[in-house]
């Protein structure tokens, strides 16, 4: 039953993305090697906002929706060890509006959900930390931060 | 107890298909005077008919009329009560038939409007399908009954829309979207759900819809 609801949410979300989003973000289900298309988990990329230090970069996101989809919220994951304060080791992002318990309501679109977390890529939030490396150099080596985002940044091109 | 079941009991008769309350108690409501109400409550088998259809009348000559109903309800204080009730129940039922019959019409055109769209739309099928290799042909035949699509070229700066058939390459798109923007097409690198279209591809082999969006970039050389 729920997991209906889940598909066919997800299905509509994205008709909707096809037609609009923003530039330089991709958003696609998964597609198995049989060609069969998995709508559960799906294939994104995030651009680095122009005018930050994270301009340029393409940054690979996994979305992991389960059959309570959209009571409860996708898990989104960047490549392990990704460096960013609110990231953890495993990748997993750290949002708001991607906890369940805080500030996730069914009605929030993949769209808010990836331009939600661009916005954080660039405005990290001190008061939860999910990694040690990303939160101490942000906050006592300011230099050193920006460097290892630029850094980054460079480690993933566009796609093109 | 028994006072509100009192109360009640007239608006139960009124809406229980009796046409002379049906009908006198429309006049209280155009009214929409409270003393009337009270009046035919407290004394319900004192002659109701006439007394309404004079209280009825007193009152619309005063104030100005809130309802449409007023049109067709002054004239009938006049005659006695019942050919108001006669004509004020052939009004509403001729009313009613007629509202059946543009309910059923609306929905006959409505039913035929989608036999019509889905038999365009099979045509449509049908005849976009052809094998690849007769395409030259199609596109000089074929036009009327090719399907078309809106397909979006998004840049950092907003989108523009092309209209195109689902079997065209879109070589020529690219090229005229390369024109428009004032540059080569070089330079430009198009992707749709983040992969780089092939301009030899057609909206169909990119299995697209309507309205759906394709992404350009400038390449960064």
């Amino acid at each position: 039953m729920s997991g209906g609801i889940a598909r066919g949410r997800l299905a509509e979300e994205r008709k909707a993305w096809r037609k609009n989003h923003p530039h330089g973000f991709v958003a696609k289900p998964e597609t198995l090697p049989d060609g069969s298309v998995n709508l559960m988990v799906w294939q994104c990329t995030i651009p680095g906002k122009a005018g930050t230090d994270w301009e340029g970069g393409y940054f690979p996101i996994t979305l992991h929706f389960t059959e309570d989809y959209p009571s409860k919220p996708p898990k989104c994951k960047f490549p392990q060890g990704f460096f960013h304060p609110n990231v953890y080791p495993s990748g997993t992002v750290c949002l708001s509006i991607l906890n369940e318990d805080s500030g996730w309501r069914p009605a929030i679109t993949v769209k808010q959900i990836l331009v939600g977390i661009q916005d954080l890529l660039d405005q990290p939030n001190p008061a939860d930390p999910a990694q040690t490396d990303g939160y101490h150099l942000f906050i006592q080596e300011p230099a050193e931060y920006k460097r290892r985002v630029r850094q980054q940044a460079k480690q993933y091109p566009p796609q093109i | 107890m028994e006072e509100p079941s009192e109360e009640l009991e007239p608006l139960f008769d009124y809406s229980r298909i009796q046409p002379i309350d049906f009908v006198y108690l429309d006049d209280d409501c155009s009214n929409s005077n409270t003393l009337a109400e009270t009046k035919r409550k407290r004394q319900p088998d004192v002659n109701p008919a006439v007394e309404k259809v004079k209280t009825s009348s007193e009152v619309v000559q005063v104030p100005d009329d809130d309802e449409k109903e007023e049109d067709w309800l002054p004239p009938p204080p006049k005659r006695p009560a019942n050919n108001v009730e006669l004509n004020g129940d052939s009004t509403l039922q001729e009313l009613r038939l007629k509202k059946k019959e543009l309910a059923s019409f609306a929905q006959s055109v409505e039913e035929v409007l989608r036999e019509v769209e889905e038999a365009a739309r099979r045509e449509v099928i049908s005849s976009a399908k052809p094998a690849p290799g007769l395409k030259e042909e199609t596109e000089s035949k074929g036009k009327e009954t090719r399907q078309k699509v809106v397909i979006s070229i998004q840049d950092m700066d907003g989108l523009k829309s092309f209209r195109m058939y689902m079997d065209d390459k879109f070589e020529k798109l690219f090229k005229l979207y390369s024109e428009k923007v004032d540059t080569t097409l070089e330079k430009l690198v198009f992707l749709f759900d983040g992969d780089k279209v092939n301009p030899s591809a057609t909206p169909q082999t990119l299995d697209m819809e309507n309205e759906d969006i394709i992404e350009v970039h400038r390449k960064a050389i």
